[in-house]
């Protein structure tokens, strides 16, 4: 191509200098925002991977407060629980004082007053709150106290008393999610927690000849277990056994009748789903009524919390009748302390776990943001490097320009 | 024997052919900056010499000659170089295009930054979080649903972003159209001008080159072919069919196309059939328009849809602070009224099909659990049906797997009880609609009996969409399909008005036995926050997570290769715009020079006839006085 017609070289230089500045602009706004990637076009697969980090950290930062926030209130639980041990290990103590003939009648009432203060400051234990007004032990009725009381008169007892606590909260389990997909239990329900005794509830009909009807399901401690028509009984016994809950299925040997018991103390919460009666035809509930009120007056329920027990021994220091003290009052006690402090140990391992999670998260989040900033942060010394030369290049260019456009042959000729 | 004022006409011709060169220079200069502009140049011949042998020639020694003549005036261009030009503008006018609108397109994204739509949702799955945490609280469900008319109006921004776009493309192809028309039109009139002055002998220069300007122009536009074989009739083709055949124009139209949500198709006026053009700025707004822009209005849809679905699933199932249940989280609104999804779709008052979005099996499966049967399932993909076979080694998530990879447009996966879902994607091709189920069938049992979607197996039992009351196909009753959404939901798609007057309505537990939940149930909430890392099958992203790096990847690569493509057509381009210029662009200092020449000639001609006037002067005025 040896030959240049006057148009070329202009537009040569037009068509290289609007290059440049199309470059100079660019690095100018990339640098202005400290961003290597401005347009998805500028790095593509480097967007999709800054796409992900970003959610990435984001998630990361909402499962750390998750942390913080349960992590708060296991603690709160924590200490209301470790009074809870010392009150009943009082009691304990005043229990096996007790049982020691050598007191009168008198003494014995004594003790029984400092038992009733300290049944009046566990039950304000059971129905602790947390700083947002929310109770503690009531599983997910939280707007609800757990425990409620009811107050009559009682045998040595100079004035109305506590006569019966009732558990009214729920046993159901909440969550949390402190990682993907990870899970921590957040509900600490008062009938498990503050459960002394295992429960049993003996069903009183023959259930030799049972068969479920139709397809049909239980809710046992607020899962759900699907019987199929056809079911007999050894079939709904393996089925609840299989379930995966805390309790336990058998037969009476004597009446046949289906049994249920817990293996862990906690109050037993039964029911049928809606259009199923199986459980009312074994005659373990009647069909009103939600649990744990809808047991069957047929059924024979046995085992109680901790505060049936301390009401237990109260009311036999004040009747002064030592026997039922030392028997079975002092196993139930026993019972209900070792189950406090299993609850315990759980929360000291719970709270170990989410001070795992939040070491981890805390590490992780920086590297992530790290990678972050790696991924879409622009390197300034390169990027201002790059203007120079592209300012350099553009004046030299344009000198040039200067130099060679102007002169034609006209101005040469006279 | 020589005329004696022969000198005197050599003279004159000499004066005239150098002031004719002149004229065309002048020309030149004039024209030295005008676009398509081929310098012109005379072409002297000396003109034809006395005496041609015959019967009447002189008896003196010849040839005598007699001067110059200017025997044509042409253009400096080289042919081949043009064509060569022709053709690779039309790469640079679909890449110019492409380019523009693909930029447009990524900007809609405004990714990586804090204000997409992916950051909107994220935040949504967060306050979802905290109600989990504080399931009582009024505030964290004020929260939830403030969140939540956020993402719509970032999700509705998009949306009219998006479709703002698409109307853009229609605007500038309706508008192409016509220039399309105008170009060929004014072309075609050149071309009467041009053969009637080549018919009598003289070169249409000018009117060549303005001609081939329109050529270049019309080539960005739609992809041609000129074909210059026959000199009178000067034809451009596309795809093959003629576009200007002479002064004979057949010009495009434009016809408003109901598949295509109302934009218009490209047609030949008068024809009346599809215009398939693929090149050429036009081709690449229609590709645009059609392609690239509608696929990302049906990817913002897609996951709208998910998003509804999957959250209103829970929803609807979890109760309320005021006990509550059932409530939609998002509005839902279907394509048809009609509870079995049937529509009318060719107007004549019976129904025709039914159109189906979603359906459940009605059996709970185990995803690792070994099937035991074999068959084949034909489902819809792009074109036609996919045919899935499934072997009695398989798992049921090895086939849920190979539905899901196979290209088909519907999604399968387990829902929350465990039962198979199937759910339709938007649909390739722009006569059928999107998110219907068009075609269900198994030889073998597992739709069928296994998991219980189909009534039967075999062709008697398979789903098909152009029948009405297709829905008795299936094993399961009413709840277990849902009817197609109404077109863009991501239009649509809003919180439901009952929770955003009543925030107590909004529902963050299960509940246990159909009894309302509790203050402190908060797991509906956890599952609704739980969704974001589920494997919910968006179209062929597995989360949602994967989804919006995989639209953010798709769009800044096809950006990144229009904006390489447009440089290298410009580079091409340039070059060969170049290699012309330096064959037919006006150098001025070149033209001065010849100038120069021309001066001279023109000086000596006139010198020689004064010389010669003196000559004839000696005889007229002084000989034999």
């Amino acid at each position: 191509m040896k030959r240049i017609s006057t148009d070329m070289s202009n537009q040569d230089m037009q068509y290289h200098m609007r290059l440049r500045e199309y470059r100079m602009n660019d690095l100018q706004n990339k640098m202005g925002e400290q961003k290597r990637i401005q347009r998805l076009r500028d790095d593509p697969i480097g967007a999709a991977r800054a796409v992900q980090l970003e959610s990435k950290i984001g998630r990361a930062q909402q499962f750390y407060k998750n942390v913080e926030t349960v992590q708060g209130n296991l603690r709160i639980a924590e200490t209301y629980l470790r009074s809870a041990v010392e009150i009943v290990q009082r009691v304990r103590e005043l229990a096996v004082q007790g049982a020691n003939d050598t007191y009168t009648k008198q003494d014995k009432q004594f003790m029984a007053e400092e038992i009733n203060q300290l049944l009046n400051e566990l039950v304000e234990i059971g129905n602790a709150r947390l700083p947002d007004g929310s109770t503690i032990f009531s599983g997910d009725r939280i707007q609800t106290i757990p425990f409620r009381t009811l107050s009559g008169r009682v045998e040595g007892a100079s004035s109305e008393v506590i006569t019966q606590v009732d558990y009214i909260g729920s046993l159901a389990r909440n969550e949390a999610e402190i990682s993907e997909q990870s899970f921590i239990e957040t509900s600490l329900p008062g009938g498990s927690i503050l459960w002394a005794e295992q429960q049993q509830i003996f069903g009183e009909r023959d259930a030799t000849n049972f068969q479920v009807l139709e397809d049909a399901s239980l809710f046992i401690d607020g899962k759900e277990i699907p019987l199929l028509a056809g079911d007999n009984i050894s079939a709904v016994v393996a089925k609840i056994n299989d379930a995966g809950l805390a309790v336990r299925a058998n037969l009476d040997p004597v009446k046949n009748s289906l049994v249920l018991s817990s293996t862990v103390p906690h109050q037993l919460w039964v029911e049928d789903a809606s259009g199923g009666t199986v459980l009312q035809d074994l005659g373990i509930i009647t069909g009103h009524g939600k649990p744990p009120h809808n047991l069957s007056k047929e059924a024979v329920v046995s085992g109680g919390s901790i505060f049936d027990m301390v009401i237990y021994l109260r009311n036999a220091l004040y009747k002064g009748d030592t026997v039922e003290i030392g028997g079975g009052a002092l196993k139930g006690l026993d019972n209900g302390i070792s189950n406090l402090l299993t609850s315990l140990t759980k929360l000291g391992a719970q709270d170990e776990r989410l001070t795992t999670v939040a070491n981890r998260i805390d590490y992780e989040l920086p590297e992530l943001q790290n990678q972050y900033a790696q991924e879409t942060g622009l390197d300034l010394t390169s990027a201002i490097m790059e203007l120079k030369m592209l300012e350099y290049t553009h004046k030299a260019a344009l000198q040039t320009a200067a130099r060679i456009l102007p002169p034609t042959l006209l101005d040469y000729l006279r | 024997m020589q005329s004696t004022f022969s000198s005197l006409e050599a003279g004159k011709r000499s004066l005239l052919a150098h002031t004719q060169g002149m004229a065309t220079l002048g020309h030149n200069l004039s024209n030295a900056s005008t676009e398509g502009y081929s310098r012109q140049r005379v072409e002297l011949k000396p003109t034809d010499p006395l005496y041609i042998p015959g019967l009447n020639r002189a008896n003196t020694p010849g040839q005598i000659g007699q001067g110059v003549d200017v025997q044509s005036i042409s253009r400096v261009r080289d042919e081949l170089l043009e064509s060569r030009i022709v053709s690779r503008a039309n790469g640079q006018g679909y890449w110019e295009a492409r380019d523009k609108y693909i930029l447009m397109l990524e900007q809609v994204h405004n990714e990586p930054s804090e204000n997409s739509v992916r950051t909107l949702l994220d935040k949504f799955w967060e306050s979802w979080q905290e109600l989990s945490l504080y399931p009582a609280e009024i505030s964290h469900r004020k929260a939830v649903l403030e969140r939540g008319n956020a993402l719509m109006e970032g999700i509705h921004g998009r949306y009219n972003s998006l479709s703002e776009i698409r109307e853009m493309a229609e605007l500038e192809i309706q508008v192409t159209v016509e220039r399309v028309n105008r170009l060929t039109s004014d072309i075609a009139s050149l071309n009467e001008q041009i053969v009637k002055v080549k018919a009598m002998g003289d070169n249409p220069n000018d009117l060549l080159d303005r001609r081939d300007l329109l050529v270049k122009e019309l080539s960005g536009l739609v992809n041609i072919t000129v074909d210059t074989r026959d000199g009178d009739e000067y034809t451009i083709h596309t795809e093959g069919l003629h576009l200007v055949q002479g002064k004979v124009v057949t010009p495009l139209g434009l016809e408003i196309d109901i598949n295509n949500d109302g934009f218009s198709k490209i047609i030949w006026q008068n024809r009346n059939e599809e215009a398939d053009i693929k090149g050429g700025r036009l081709g690449a707004l229609v590709q645009l328009r059609d392609g690239d822009i509608r696929e990302e209005i049906q990817n913002l849809d897609l996951m709208s849809v998910h998003l509804i679905d999957l959250v209103n699933e829970i929803h609807t199932k979890g109760y309320g602070l005021n006990g509550e249940t059932g409530q939609p989280f998002f509005v839902e609104y279907p394509f048809v009224v009609n509870r079995l999804g049937n529509y009318d779709g060719d107007g004549d008052g019976a129904f025709d099909s039914t159109y189906i979005f979603r359906v459940n099996g009605v059996n709970t499966l185990n995803p690792e659990d070994h099937l035991g049967i074999a068959g084949t399932m034909r489902i819809p993909g792009k074109t036609g049906l996919i045919e899935i076979p499934y072997y009695p080694t398989d798992t049921v998530k090895d086939v849920i797997n190979r539905i899901n990879n196979s290209g088909a447009e519907v999604g399968a996966r387990l829902n929350t009880e465990g039962k198979l879902s199937l759910k339709a994607t938007p649909s390739f091709q722009k006569e059928n609609p999107d998110f219907v189920i068009r075609h269900l069938e198994d030889s073998g049992e597992f739709l069928a009996g296994y998991a219980g979607v189909l009534a039967s197996s075999g062709e008697e039992g398979s789903f098909s969409w152009n029948e009405p009351d297709a829905i008795l196909s299936f094993r399961g009753g009413e709840q277990s399909f849902q009817v197609a959404p109404l077109a863009h939901p991501s239009g649509w798609i809003e919180v439901n008005k009952t929770l955003l007057n009543n925030p107590a309505a909004l529902a963050a537990g299960f509940g246990i036995n159909g009894r309302p939940a509790n203050a402190g149930d908060g797991n509906a909430a956890l599952a609704i926050a739980g969704v974001r890392n589920q494997e919910v099958m968006i179209g062929f992203s597995k989360t949602f997570d994967q989804y919006f790096a995989d639209s953010v990847a798709s769009v800044g690569l096809k950006g990144e290769t229009a904006a390489r493509a447009l440089e290298t057509e410009n580079l091409i381009l340039k070059d060969l715009e170049d290699l012309r210029q330096s064959i037919s662009g006006v150098n001025i200092d070149e033209e001065l020079a010849q100038m120069i020449k021309f001066q001279h000639g023109y000086a000596a001609a006139s010198r020689f006839i004064t010389e010669v006037n003196k000559m004839l002067d000696t005889i007229i005025n002084r000989m034999g006085v």
